[in-house]
């Protein structure tokens, strides 16, 4: 996709966005769609490791868990206003999940997966145990200043500003991953993904780019989990444990993953089984499950996927004519 | 009291053993790592349960690894089968899908509340041991991961059909040219698979109360195991299991806080060190 298509779906998913935001009278349905909208940016960050490099994480629920914790922490000592501590956090998860995805993206297929299952559980277990720094198993409150760049709480956590806040949040994720990875670098993870030993002998750096991909999702999924300490102003060790990392994992196979919008689409998806399946809500997980094991056997790529086989073939000739151009 | 913790710890080592050599037998024959596994076991706890309630504990220790020993042949054949020629990530997710389908499916006929399980009368006495007192129940447990250690090993090393899965795990293509029918065998052992999860949950259930969580409080052991001992060697996954039950029960009584991390301390310094495991891939 071009720049400019780019940009115009953008601004036009902010429109969209912005529309929820105006009609939608309802407090709970905002909060859930809040929800929705942050576990969309979360299931972003597992969805671009799976697309660029071809591998899953049962453990990505580690980075968004330590981003509400680090933010915790950081506001509890007060260390640096709320806004820097935003940042901060963010670019040491960034920095750290660098220097692990050196280490673990050497380890192939399914051992990677369960190595991050490992990683992301050792997090969880210290995180319960450690009642001094973290408040144990009972999980920590949050303390946010009274104004966030310059807007204060009253108004940011009315849920339409709240819902507007995440849904921009999200469409610039989505739309910044669109631009980051249509140039040379989203061509050499691809390159990478799909043959390491042929990638190597054509003279790329093979470890770099994957550990990148990995720190950018680890990002992408603690900003999610800053969004979530944003909505709830709490968090718990339950934000750590694996299944966490499972229901993202759901929803970035039911949306699909070869797009960048499959995820999102995908947690949308997952809160309104889980909202909409009014009598059956006892079962509903084992529905997902079902959709799940259909999901996977038939379409491959997900909601996403089947969606685009639909649209009209004007657009899939355009997108074909495209992919080789900007193969260079 | 170092005898009492070093006998707990050889106790969920065995357990660990019949749940993992399950898991191990599975990978090897279809290269799956099923997630499910946990829940297998958990399926099988609560079957015995209610078959332990209409007769007695003797009856529900063969009847629920049938039952589960269907069940594994029936998701062989309509599941792992159809799916053989995708990507192993994609089948590794549709157990997870199995997974939760179970779970809900044992909330929903069994509640959601604790439920206990007797140990059979003959079994509910305490044995002399060098002066220690020792649950006769847990005894059993041991002689029982012994002898699926023992009896699996045999059966790979004697049998034919043995012959035949270790030859179909070391390479499926070239015994399936050779004239072994792999599809009737992988059905096979992932049905062996699954009952020994599932003897596995009604040999647990007198000592280890019957939950819903109970499928994920095993599955991370399990897989732990599983990675140590190399994924697909039993005779790894038999040390394995044996060293992780006693660093969790000597470690829960004498080092609580760093004995919850270090299965996995050690499960990540093996996969980055050997990600095929001590064992590699050897039968």
């Amino acid at each position: 996709m071009t720049i400019v298509r780019i940009g115009l779906a953008a601004v036009g998913a902010l429109a969209v966005g912005g529309a929820v935001a105006a009609l939608v009278g309802s407090g709970t349905v905002l909060s859930l769609l809040t929800q929705a909208v942050i576990y969309a940016v979360f299931a972003s960050g597992v969805g671009l490791l799976l697309r660029q490099n071809g591998m899953v994480s049962f453990g990505h629920a580690l980075y968004f868990g330590l981003s509400g914790y680090a933010l915790g922490i950081v506001l509890q000592l007060g260390w640096m206003p709320a806004e820097l501590a935003l940042v901060a956090v963010l670019a040491a998860i960034g920095a750290v999940a660098f220097v692990v995805g050196l280490v673990i993206v050497r380890v192939p297929g399914v051992a990677f997966s369960m190595m991050t299952l490992a990683i992301g559980q050792m997090l969880f277990l210290t995180a319960s145990r450690s009642r001094g720094l973290t408040g144990g198993a009972d999980g920590m409150n949050i303390n946010w200043p009274s104004t966030l760049f310059g807007v204060p709480q009253s108004l940011l956590l009315k849920p339409a500003v709240l819902f507007l806040v995440c849904w921009c949040v999200m469409v610039l994720v989505v739309a910044g991953l669109a631009l980051l990875l249509r140039g040379r670098f989203g061509a050499v993870t691809e390159a990478v993904r799909d043959n390491e030993e042929r990638a190597r002998f054509i003279g790329l750096r093979t470890l770099a780019p994957r550990a990148a991909i990995y720190a950018l999702s680890a990002v992408i999924a603690a900003l999610g989990g800053s969004l979530s300490a944003l909505n709830t102003g709490f968090v718990s060790p339950e934000a750590l444990h694996w299944s966490v990392s499972g229901v993202a994992l759901m929803m970035v196979v039911v949306g699909g993953y070869r797009a960048l919008w499959g995820p999102p689409l995908g947690a949308i998806v997952y809160f309104l089984f889980k909202d909409v399946l009014g009598d059956w809500a006892s079962h509903w997980m084992a529905i997902f499950g079902i959709a799940l094991i259909t999901v996977i056997v038939f379409s491959p790529t997900g909601l996403a996927g089947a969606l685009e086989r639909l649209l009209p073939s004007r657009r899939k000739r355009a997108a074909a004519a495209g992919r080789p151009a900007s193969a260079h | 009291m170092l005898t009492i913790n070093l006998f707990n710890g050889l106790v969920y080592g065995a357990l660990l053993i019949v749940m993992c050599s399950g898991l191990a037998l599975i990978y090897g024959l279809r290269r799956v790592v099923n997630f499910a596994h946990g829940s297998l076991y958990m399926l099988g706890a609560y079957l015995g349960y209610t078959i332990a309630l209409k007769t007695n504990f003797w009856v529900a220790l063969v009847g629920a690894p049938a039952v589960m020993a269907l069940f594994g042949v029936l998701l062989d054949r309509y599941g792992f089968r159809l799916l053989q020629d995708r990507d192993p990530l994609t089948v590794v997710l549709v157990t997870f899908g199995l997974l939760l389908v179970i779970e809900d499916f044992v909330q929903t006929v069994w509640g959601k509340s604790n439920l206990t399980v007797d140990a059979p009368a003959a079994l509910s006495r305490s044995v002399d041991f060098f002066g220690t007192p020792l649950p006769a129940y847990r005894l059993a447990v041991v002689v029982i991961g012994a002898l699926v250690a023992l009896g699996l090993t045999a059966w790979l090393r004697w049998s034919k059909a043995g012959l035949f899965v270790r030859a179909a795990s070391t390479d499926p293509v070239t015994t399936a040219m050779q004239g072994v029918n792999t599809d009737a065998l992988s059905a096979g052992v992932v049905g062996l698979g699954t009952a020994l999860a599932g003897l596995a949950g009604v040999v647990a259930a007198p000592f280890l109360s019957l939950s819903p969580s109970m499928s994920s409080d095993v599955i991370i052991d399990s897989f732990v195991v599983v990675v140590i001992g190399g994924l697909g060697s039993l005779g790894g996954a038999f040390v394995a299991a044996m060293v992780l039950g006693m660093v969790q029960a000597l470690g829960a009584v004498y080092l609580p806080d760093l004995s919850a991390v270090l299965p996995f301390v050690i499960m990540v310094a093996v996969l980055i060190w050997k990600p095929a495991g001590f064992a590699g891939s050897r039968t």
